[in-house]
């Protein structure tokens, strides 16, 4: 009997450790004792949060974690818009979620003055709490990472939000490893926005790119809509990292009075990047001299540095 | 000749730099601590002299130390600042009995009582040479003659007349000292004997029911060189841990400039600022509530990267986007929540996610005269096509800031083809004769 009960605690206990390097939580331990979970992570602080679009959430999986580094990213700094508007239309679900405010939003320089600061006024319409809304603009990047970890691990802020143009190379895989231990550790959610930026080896589980879309109009008490007006915004996402094998892509549209995603009527869920379907033939004229080298054979597995 | 004289050339701020830190370092005695012209010290030692066991003793461990460095010093303890001064630069100095001014100034010559050469050179004209000459005659001819400057100066040698000295620091609110008998060198004894003697100021604290703002680390190094290292905190501090945590953080930053060499003989922790503490009773499980724990993040943010790094954001009435919102050190914000929330009048028309540092001076295209949207437009060499637009909305410049010069801005919503969602503005009237300009102010998500 005792070796029975020996040998049911130790397959739990290797189920646990199993779970937690699939970065899952064990639901068992966590939903049945609350106070199992490691001492700094707040008892409140959620898991995981859903875009609330079930076709999206069964995509993802089990939901956003909100124990890692979530990356956005944007093909261009003119995309800046759109790529900070699904950042803190995440930040905005976060704060639902999790009912804490304070948000922290680390740019560079580069950045903030290419693309502006964030406006208070136009964040409070987006939907976002700005009660303990920080911004910070470190001189280096050392400092801006050296931030970031700090701001995660100290367990204050709802999200930080990491503003980064294109892939320096002093922030690599080991960094973004780094940093995605110390949200792990946290259990605070760390959200990468990365401006004009290639696809790269990170830690993030999710790599979003984003891409505006023309805005819907807005409603009439009738249940129509105005015609020539802008209303709520509008992005394409491209899901290009997950544990799906294939990325997907979709629309979205942000409802910032209900803090909410929905499916716009005029997108459907496809399971092919719009941008390669738009442009089906060769993206470069072929070479007059010779041709290209042939390209490694077997699945990608990992992109190399773009720094 | 001599050959082997060695010409130095006068360097009058060399000379004023050295006599400044030779005033840092006079702060382990007093904190009151005056500079006197450009070869002199002034210090208050009212109330500071049992500690160093006396006064004769004091004046001793003084010019003992000063003597060490390879200075020439004279020092004097009196009941005046001028009898002081007098006693150096005219006498041996030393300790001068309460009530021996008299005594001790009557055989000094007038130069003593620091009033300028043409007075001396006029008071000498009359035999008035010695200081108790001066004394001897009737005051009202004096004063009649040389102003009331000479009797002036008498009576502060004299102690009949009050004399302040101004001292170059501030006085700390609260403060603390440790004397090491043995010079510490690592960060770390740095920062564990700080909070110890953090410790000892909690019950000051306690007792004046406040909290320290801003925390003044002061080390003096063996060599006589003192370093001082300031950090704040965003909301009152009793805790010697939170202390000592600030400068952890702190000293990091200055890690290179703090040069420990044979070690620190002395540390002082003073108290700049200062707030009223407000009580709060922790959580049985020991969890912080949320204010706490970002207040933390501020400070040791601030202490590492600087105060302008981390900022947070207050909200001001007024109709021009830029002026609405004012960005400030997020160690100085306002504890009070309502200050940094949009006031609702802000939040009715629309405005963008982000707002770029300064309007982009831009090129539009065929815009509907008067007050219509660009149905193109040229920013950063980029054409785009207006698809959408919505505005105008009009912000006319504050009048009591604002010169008459100053115009009237037309706001407009555009969205281009693409979907990119921008905010731009008119300034001015399409005229005759005149073409506004057109600006790229922000974006939308």
């Amino acid at each position: 009997m005792a070796k029975y009960a020996a040998a049911q605690e130790r397959l739990f206990a290797l189920r646990e450790t199993i779970a937690k390097l699939e970065g899952r939580s064990p639901a068992l331990v966590v939903e049945g004792q609350p106070w199992a979970g490691k001492g700094s992570v707040s008892r409140t602080f959620p898991r995981r949060v859903f875009f609330g679009v079930p076709e999206v959430d069964a995509a993802l999986d089990e939901g956003i974690p909100l124990d890692g580094i979530t990356e956005i990213r944007t093909l261009s700094m003119r995309d800046a818009g759109a790529g900070s508007g699904f950042a803190l239309a995440l930040a905005a679900v976060i704060q639902k979620a999790a009912e804490a405010s304070a948000l922290l939003w680390i740019s560079d320089r580069v950045s903030s003055g290419e693309a502006g600061l964030p406006y208070p006024i136009g964040l409070t319409q987006y939907g976002l709490g700005v009660e303990d809304f920080l911004h910070a603009v470190p001189r280096k990047l050392d400092d801006a990472l050296w931030l970031a970890e700090a701001a995660a691990s100290s367990g204050a802020l709802a999200a930080t939000i990491l503003e980064i143009k294109g892939n320096p190379s002093s922030f690599g895989l080991s960094e973004s490893r780094r940093l995605n231990l110390r949200a792990k550790a946290a259990g605070r959610p760390i959200l990468l926005l990365r401006h004009a930026g290639e696809e790269e080896a990170s830690s993030a589980v999710f790599r979003f790119c984003v891409e505006p879309r023309p805005a819907s109009e807005r409603p009439l008490p009738d249940g129509s809509m105005l015609g020539g007006s802008i209303g709520s915004s509008v992005f394409r996402l491209t899901l290009e990292k997950s544990r799906n094998p294939a990325p997907i892509s979709f629309i979205l549209e942000w409802n910032s009075h209900d803090r909410q995603f929905s499916l716009t009527r005029q997108s459907e869920l496809s399971r092919l990047s719009g941008r390669a379907a738009a442009r089906s033939g060769a993206l470069f004229p072929a070479s007059g001299d010779r041709s290209d080298r042939a390209s490694a054979l077997g699945r990608l597995l990992a992109f190399g540095r773009a720094s | 000749m001599h050959p082997t004289i060695d010409v130095v050339e006068e360097d009058p701020l060399a000379d004023k730099a050295l006599l400044e830190a030779t005033a840092d370092w006079c702060d382990r005695y007093t904190p009151l601590v005056a500079i006197d012209g450009s070869d002199g010290l002034f210090l208050d030692i009212t109330g500071c002299t049992h500690l160093f066991g006396g006064e004769q003793a004091l004046l001793d461990d003084i010019l003992f130390r000063l003597l060490q460095m390879g200075f020439k010093v004279q020092g004097a303890i009196s009941a005046s600042p001028g009898l002081s001064w007098a006693a150096c630069r005219f006498r041996e100095g030393g300790v001068i009995a309460e009530g021996a001014a008299e005594e001790v100034l009557g055989s000094l010559p007038v130069a003593s009582l620091r009033i300028d050469d043409q007075t001396v050179a006029a008071l000498k004209k009359l035999g008035l040479k010695e200081v108790g000459d001066l004394l001897s005659v009737p005051r009202a001819p004096l004063a009649r003659r040389f102003g009331g400057h000479v009797l002036l100066r008498l009576d502060q040698a004299l102690e009949r007349e009050e004399e302040p000295i101004s001292p170059r620091r501030p006085v700390a609110y609260l403060s603390v000292e440790r004397r090491l008998p043995e010079a510490i060198q690592a960060e770390d004894d740095i920062l564990g004997l700080t909070a110890r003697i953090a410790a000892s100021l909690r019950p000051n604290l306690e007792a004046r029911g406040a909290g320290g703002r801003v925390f003044e680390l002061v080390l003096f190094r063996v060599d006589g060189r003192v370093f001082r290292v300031i950090a704040g905190a965003s909301r009152p501090l009793r805790d010697p841990q939170k202390i000592a945590n600030l400068f952890t953080e702190r000293l990091k930053a200055v890690h290179d400039e703090l040069d420990a060499g044979f070690g620190f003989e002395l540390l002082r922790l003073n108290v700049l600022h200062h707030d009223s503490f407000e009580e709060a009773q922790g959580d049985l499980v020991g969890v912080s509530r949320d204010g706490a724990q970002l207040a933390d993040l501020i400070d040791r943010v601030s202490a590492r990267l600087g105060k302008g790094v981390l900022r947070g954001f207050q909200f001001r009435e007024s109709h021009i986007p830029e002026r609405a919102v004012v960005a400030k050190p997020a160690i100085s914000l306002n504890s009070d929540v309502k200050d940094r929330r949009a006031p609702a009048a802000m939040t009715r028309v629309e405005r963008p996610l982000r707002l770029l540092p300064r309007p982009e001076l831009m090129e539009a295209f065929a815009a509907t005269v008067p007050d219509g949207p660009p149905s193109r437009f040229r920013w950063r060499r980029v054409l785009h096509d207006v698809a959408r637009a919505e505005g105008p909305e009009r912000i006319s410049p504050e009048w009591w800031l604002d010169d008459a010069a100053s115009e009237e801005r037309d706001y407009f919503r555009l969205e281009i083809a693409s979907g990119h969602r921008f905010w731009v503005y008119r300034k001015g009237h399409y005229q005759p004769n005149y073409q506004p300009t057109w600006y790229m102010h922000g974006m939308f998500a």
